[in-house]
């Protein structure tokens, strides 16, 4: 049922809710079948998170990791490990300089956190945050405004 | 912007100093008969050793115990000069978080380093710059290095890397720097990235 890099979502009080409404009761939530989530599902919502509620960004272009750039439009690289319910999420990411790192990497830690348990009902317990590297915002590249 | 092993040279010179210069004045001492009546040792012209001295190095293990301490003065020898090769001795990846219940934050020190370099490239007359980062992330040590044009104006770059490079850097650290050092280095060439020039005109909505 729950295979190697996938997470089964737990029925949650809604569903329950449902199928009570629906008359089915507790004992057939099997017989509705299963939702699996893939790990990349959530890798990629947590980059996606990261990308788009921070300033946090990724690398693109490149073949075969060979000449990529970094692009804060782009997003950071993710990876899950999944135990049960339970997700440990590395992310990598680029950010402007000088923001206190400190305090930024944090944000992103509790934005990544809420919005993945939100989305997919995986409880994230711990965020690895690696800053692969800075720019500073004169620099930043591919993004020209339209006058 | 590499380390050599000054200290360590300046405190095993002395210790050796001493122990010459005592040697010396024992032999000064010695041959000048006064420490005879100073330590009450045997006179000039005595000897000392009256038997044969093949009786005490005869024993294995006196042959054993000289073998040992010849190995670890010469292991000790070999480690002084390994030690002068000078090091860069670069800051291990910097550790960002206060808890690692919550996650792990981490920052390689090149990676701060090349941000410092590129902030410093923009300044003017600047041809080249390298930064290496050392200490610890809440204990941080920058050694920068910056290659400037001729022309340029080192007082009003020495103002700008103290106003503007330094408190960035400790503001995205979010600590003090510890130290930083400075070294200014003159070339002929040309700055490569062009001067950056804010722009003054007006915004045509």
């Amino acid at each position: 049922m729950n295979r190697q890099g996938a997470h089964q979502l737990p029925p949650t009080a809604a569903e329950d809710a449902a199928s009570g409404s629906y008359g089915g009761g507790d004992d057939d939530i099997g017989s509705r079948g299963h939702t699996v989530l893939a790990n990349r599902v959530i890798e990629k919502i947590a980059g996606q998170v990261a990308n788009d509620e921070s300033s946090a960004g990724g690398s693109s272009g490149g073949f075969l990791g060979i000449g990529a750039h970094a692009d804060l439009s782009a997003r950071p690289k993710a990876s899950v490990e999944l135990n049960g319910n339970i997700a440990t999420v590395s992310v990598e990411v680029g950010l402007l300089y000088p923001v206190p790192l400190r305090r930024a990497t944090e944000d992103l830690r509790q934005r990544i956190r809420g919005r993945v348990t939100e989305l997919t009902g995986v409880e994230v317990r711990q965020v690895d945050i690696k800053v692969a590297w800075l720019t500073s915002e004169g620099a930043a590249p591919g993004r020209r405004r339209l006058l | 912007m590499r380390q050599t092993a000054g200290t360590l040279n300046r405190t095993w010179l002395t210790i050796l100093g001493i122990i010459v210069l005592a040697a010396g004045i024992g032999l000064l001492l010695q041959a000048s008969g006064q420490l005879h009546s100073l330590a009450n040792t045997a006179p000039s012209s005595e000897r000392v050793v009256t038997g044969d001295l093949h009786a005490v190095t005869s024993p294995q293990w006196v042959v054993v115990v000289i073998l040992i301490a010849g190995i670890i003065v010469g292991v000790l020898g070999l480690l002084w000069m390994l030690a002068q090769v000078p090091r860069k001795n670069a800051a291990d990846t910097y550790r960002l978080h206060d808890d690692g219940a919550q996650g792990f934050t981490v920052c390689d020190p090149s990676v701060l380093a090349t941000a410092v370099e590129n902030q410093v490239n923009t300044l003017p007359g600047v041809v080249t710059s390298s930064a290496l980062l050392r200490g610890t992330a809440t204990d941080p040590d920058l050694t920068l290095k910056v290659t400037v044009n001729d022309r340029t104006d080192v007082q009003d770059l020495i103002h700008r890397i103290q106003t503007s490079t330094l408190p960035d850097l400790s503001n995205a650290l979010e600590t003090p720097l510890q130290k930083s050092r400075l070294q200014i280095d003159v070339s002929g060439r040309t700055q490569g990235t062009g001067t950056v020039v804010h722009s003054t005109g007006t915004v045509l909505q």
